[in-house]
């Protein structure tokens, strides 16, 4: 075996040769080309990587208006709850109000309605008691309806003031009306005791009025004497009246 | 049969002898100059079918070299590049009837293997400096310094017998086969041979990356393939 120094050279020529081919032709092309992929896709990474960011940012601003929604939407609705809480407060004591007054209205006419209906409750008793008291005297003897009453009529008048007692009569007869009409002795006997009390004679006018159940009534121009159980009644019904 | 160990002159040019394994050199040269001229001229961003096969090879041939000198890798590429793709090509074009691959002769492995040795040399000083580059030959210490010369020269030599051997007796047992048994027994052999083929080329180029990256030494800033900087 010989080595042939002519090949050798020109195989370590062609070597060099192809060597400086393959480099100009195939691999600086295309590492250029991977290169500028690179670059590209290194550009397209910071342009996607720029455009996160600023979607970040913009992401990061509209989380910040949400909150400051979020917040003023709160701020306005614990408004709302605080105006709507007051305006019930105010209604609510302007309907209690109202209920009270309506309540001491219809408090005030219950106790008018109760007042008004224990009175006419009272003046019905005592219709119902001067009608009973009528009912039971008229069933007295006719002598005991006027009997026993000329003398309480004589007090009376003794009782007057003097200046109407001395003007008794100065006008005319003076009225008496009694339950029945007097017998003659018992006008006399009224007579007697009016004059012996006002020491002078009084004229009477006597006439009969049933309405006053038992008794008499002097019914002079300046003064009016009952001694009536009509008087009588109607003064215990007004008693009764007045005391409830 | 013809054997590989033989010189047959085609022709001359003037006093200088034409082999075969230079003209089949030559044939294998223009056909990459061609292939690598045609494929090349319109790369775009959006590559070919053929642009990616030619950027997926780049790729691999770098995060290789990366990988083995931990170093940026443009300024090794065309020389471990084109090791590879015509060992690769030589060898395989024994497939080719009446071609014998140029890597069957020693001149060619040699040719190659010196050009791995130039490179180892130059890189080595532009790498590390001269007196860097020098004081390698004496580490770990002076006493080592004999041993380390002739390594130099014995693992430029083992390249070229490791490829010269194997290609050439691919091409005698083909040969041999063929010349007793017949026209499609060697087939299976021929098979064997695109595979020890590939595997001479790959460690050709490995090992030519193996020894200039020793002598150009690591680099600080190592860059970062695509893969690692995602």
């Amino acid at each position: 075996m010989t080595i042939d120094w002519w090949t050798l050279g020109l195989q370590t020529v062609n070597a060099a040769i192809l060597i400086w081919l393959l480099a100009r032709f195939l691999f600086r092309p295309v590492s250029k080309i991977i290169e500028k992929r690179q670059a590209l896709a290194h550009a397209d990474l910071d342009a996607a990587e720029a455009a996160k960011a600023a979607a970040e940012a913009e992401r990061a601003a509209a989380e910040a208006e949400r909150a400051e929604i979020s917040a003023s939407r709160a701020a306005l609705l614990d408004a709302a709850q605080a105006d709507a809480g007051r305006e019930t407060e105010r209604l609510m004591q302007q309907a209690q109000a109202g209920i009270a007054e309506e309540r001491r209205r219809a408090e005030a006419a219950l106790a008018r309605a109760e007042a008004e209906r224990r009175r006419a409750l009272d003046a019905q008793a005592g219709q119902l008691a001067a009608d009973i008291a009528e009912r039971l005297l008229r069933r007295l003897p006719d002598a005991a309806l006027t009997a026993g009453f000329i003398d309480g009529l004589v007090a009376a008048v003794a009782e007057l003031p003097a200046p109407v007692r001395d003007r008794l009569g100065s006008d005319g007869p003076v009225p008496v009306r009694a339950a029945r009409m007097l017998l003659p002795e018992e006008r006399a006997t009224l007579e007697a005791r009016l004059a012996e009390t006002l020491g002078r004679t009084l004229p009477l006018e006597i006439s009969e009025d049933p309405d006053l159940i038992a008794g008499l009534e002097l019914d002079a121009t300046n003064a009016i004497v009952r001694n009536h159980f009509r008087a009588d009644l109607a003064r215990i019904t007004a008693e009764l009246t007045r005391h409830d | 049969m013809q054997s590989p160990l033989e010189h047959v002159t085609l022709f001359h040019i003037g006093p200088v002898p034409i082999a075969e394994p230079v003209v089949v050199t030559w044939l294998i040269m223009a056909g990459l100059g061609a292939f690598a001229f045609l494929a090349t001229r319109k790369l775009s961003i959006l590559p070919s079918k053929t642009q990616t096969v030619l950027e997926l090879f780049v790729t691999v041939l770098d995060d290789q070299i990366r990988d083995t000198m931990r170093r940026d890798p443009a300024p090794f590429r065309p020389l471990i590049g084109t090791l590879l793709l015509f060992v690769l090509i030589a060898n395989w074009s024994s497939l080719i009837p009446g071609i014998e691959p140029p890597t069957a002769h020693i001149e060619t492995d040699a040719a190659l293997a010196v050009w791995v040795f130039v490179a180892t040399i130059v890189f080595g000083i532009s790498g590390r400096g001269l007196k860097g580059y020098l004081e390698t030959f004496v580490e770990p210490s002076w006493v080592m310094m004999p041993l380390n010369l002739i390594e130099q020269i014995t693992r430029t030599f083992s390249l070229i017998i490791r490829l010269f051997g194997n290609v050439m007796s691919g091409v005698f047992v083909v040969g041999i086969v063929l010349s007793l048994a017949g026209l499609f027994v060697p087939i299976p052999l021929m098979a064997l041979e695109l595979l020890t083929g590939a595997v001479q080329a790959y460690i050709f180029a490995i090992l030519a990356t193996v020894f200039i990256g020793a002598a150009a030494g690591e680099s600080e800033e190592i860059p970062l393939t695509a893969k690692e900087s995602d």
